[in-house]
């Protein structure tokens, strides 16, 4: 177990330094130049602004320079915000986003696993259909649809709620994170009712109900851990797609989360905070990928973890 | 009345797309304390059907149960409420399954498994339910149980499995156990300990078996009493030696002839020809006449009562009927050890 784990975060360093140098590659393949809006800039000042961020010297040399930057900690500058820390910025923004995100997967995670249990036991019934059509309509309308539905709904006809405005207290939680988590629970409810369907067809299901224990005892003790197994591989991907912001829904409610920011700083060619971004991502992405693996072990039994087979 | 489980008329239907199909048709059989009744026939002739109906085990939908009476020590187990069947099941009467790979629990350790009747039947605490876990599986031939208990049923054999499967059944001391097949995914080396097994799990604890089994080898091993199922009817019942030595209904002939014989290797293996009648749409007769090599008119016609033919044995066939024309049974009915 142990040899498995510094085994995996040897691979996970080196899927992160890939990421690195391919975002640095792509990155510089853009047009345009972070300088491109003041277009006032007479070609001397140009030159000089190149200077001063270091962007007239070749590729490889900025690249290597970066690279060991980064290694201590500096991530550079926003070439937009008069070169404030990405580091500082990313601490101000993420925290945001990562709060939104872990309630919005966490409630969307329990009530879809509850929704997709009960549509599993009650296959065939009118509780199954309705909490499936709720799943459909929750992967194929988007999150915004909500949003705005939400808005008008509690905030602008009934006032209960702010509407678009952010000081992070909970009632300004509620609406976005009951947004993003509608595809959370539509997914998982979808999933885990397939799943639930699958397993309590299985023979130790009845196994179980032979040996007298209770209908919940069968659900709860028998079914639903393993059902969940191939759950949980959703939920890692799910859970690194919403903790890093939506774009959308933090423009909608006004939230100064990292999602809008990404955006941002693509559509100005700040390198620095595109970077800084990409790299938050990708560390975010492989980390929930490799909790979700050692979820597995501790789920299921079956799955061992050894030295030989990373 | 010292049986302790009676069916009377049990008729089982299920609800399909193409309609109701009617797996068991009219089902009687007695258990008596301590013995041993095995249930032979084919694939599809009710006999899972029937031990589940017992279990309470059908889903309904789509199955349910249109007549009868399951008598357990004279009560009426159709008439029981869920919660009262939960207090029957595991602990009156338990089960074990064909299938010792799939049987299991795949996270869940195999002592936990054994626990949770426990727990629940006979309200032991943890720490004594444990205890007893390790001691069944002491019982059942597992070596090292104090280990054991504690893994998962992936780091266990197919043979140790069913030895795990039979613990959990064993566990609250049922007074009847019903056995699915509980040989047939094994290989057969491990059968015959299984068998043994239960052999001599039976001398110990006294319990009463009903065998699901299409195999006569087991039924030769195990059994007293055959009843033999055909079409979701019960054709023929009678003592092991009965059905063995003195069958009278064809399709235990059938039977009797497609068990592979030791010494004989010239001939090929015999089948019965044809198929199983389709219980969707169950013939009018006999379920076995279309298969029948001795089939009359009134075979198809009309399905015959049962006719007794000693204290114990009973066949459903017109054959025996004194009007009847005078058929040998086929020479070759396989009798084991000859």
């Amino acid at each position: 177990m142990v040899r498995y784990v510094l085994k995996r975060i040897g691979y996970m360093i080196i899927t992160f330094f890939v990421i690195v140098t391919l975002t640095f590659i792509a990155m510089k393949l853009l047009p345009g130049t972070p300088f491109k809006t003041q277009s006032r800039l007479s070609p001397e000042q140009l030159a000089q602004l190149r200077h001063y961020y270091g962007l007239d010297q070749p590729i490889p040399v900025q690249y290597v320079q970066y690279l060991w930057h980064a290694l201590h900690g500096d991530l550079g500058g926003s070439f937009q915000y008069g070169m404030r820390p990405i580091t500082t910025m990313l601490a101000e923004k993420f925290p945001v986003s990562l709060d939104l995100g872990l309630e919005a997967i966490i409630l969307g995670a329990i009530i879809g696993i509850l929704l997709g249990i009960v549509a599993g036991i009650k296959r065939g019934t009118f509780i199954d259909y309705g909490s499936m059509i709720i799943s459909v309509l929750g992967i194929s309308i988007p999150s915004f649809i909500f949003a705005v539905f939400l808005q008008y709904y509690f905030a602008v006809k009934n006032q209960w709620l702010p509407v678009a405005e952010w000081n992070g207290g909970i009632s300004y939680h509620i609406l976005p994170v009951v947004a993003l988590s509608v595809a959370v629970i539509a997914n998982v409810a979808r999933f885990m009712r397939t799943e639930m369907v699958e397993v309590l067809g299985q023979d130790y299901i009845i196994t179980a109900k032979a040996k007298g224990i209770s209908s919940t005892a069968v659900v709860f003790k028998h079914a639903v851990r393993n059902a969940m197994i191939p759950v949980i591989t959703i939920l890692g991907p799910l859970t690194a797609a919403i903790i890093t912001g939506s774009l959308v829904i933090e423009n909608i409610f006004a939230i100064p989360g990292i999602g809008n920011q990404f955006v941002e700083s693509i559509l100005t060619n700040d390198y620095p905070m595109i970077m800084g971004t990409t790299e938050l991502y990708a560390a975010l992405f492989i980390i929930t990928v490799f909790i979700v693996d050692i979820l597995y072990v501790i789920i299921d039994p079956r799955i061992r973890l050894t030295g030989g087979d990373a | 009345m010292d049986n302790i489980l009676e069916l009377k008329d049990l008729h089982v239907s299920f609800d399909t797309f193409s309609g109701e199909v009617q797996a068991v048709r009219g089902v009687n059989l007695e258990l008596k304390k301590g013995e041993t009744l095995a249930i032979v026939g084919e694939s599809g002739s009710g006999k899972s059907v029937t031990s589940k109906t017992i279990m309470g085990l059908i889903p309904k939908p789509p199955g349910k149960i249109k007549n009868g009476e399951i008598l357990f020590e004279g009560k009426d187990l159709l008439k029981f409420s869920n919660k009262e069947m939960q207090r029957v099941r595991g602990k009156e009467i338990s089960m074990i399954f064909q299938d010792p790979m799939t049987a299991l629990n795949p996270t869940m350790k195999v002592g936990k498994q054994i626990m949770e009747g426990l727990i629940k039947h006979q309200n032991m605490s943890k720490s004594d339910a444990k205890k007893r876990a390790i001691e069944l599986l002491e019982l059942v031939g597992i070596p090292n149980p104090d280990a054991r208990v504690d893994q998962y049923p992936h780091e266990f054999s197919g043979g140790m499995r069913q030895r795990v499967v039979i613990a959990i059944a064993l566990a609250c001391n049922p007074k009847v156990l019903i056995a699915d097949e509980p040989t047939t995914a094994l290989d057969v080396t491990i059968q015959a300990q299984i068998l043994d097994l239960m052999k001599d799990l039976q001398d110990k604890t006294g319990t009463a078996i009903v065998l699901i089994t299409h195999d006569l080898g087991v039924v030769a091993n195990l059994a007293q009493k055959v009843a033999v199922m055909y079409g979701g009817k019960v054709v023929e019942t009678g003592t092991v030696d009965e059905i063995f030595y003195n069958p009278k209904h064809p399709y235990t002939w059938g039977l009797l002839s497609s068990m592979p014989k030791l010494h004989d290797h010239s001939n090929k293996l015999l089948a019965i020809p044809g198929s199983p009648p389709d219980l969707s749409d169950p013939p009018k007769g006999c379920p076995f006449a279309a298969r029948c090599p001795h089939a009359m008119k009134v075979c198809v016609d009309h399905m015959p009562g049962y006719f007794e033919l000693s204290e114990t044995q009973k066949s459903a066939c017109w054959l025996v009927d004194e009007r009847a024309p005078k058929v040998n049974p086929p020479e070759t009915i396989g009798v084991r050890g000859e």
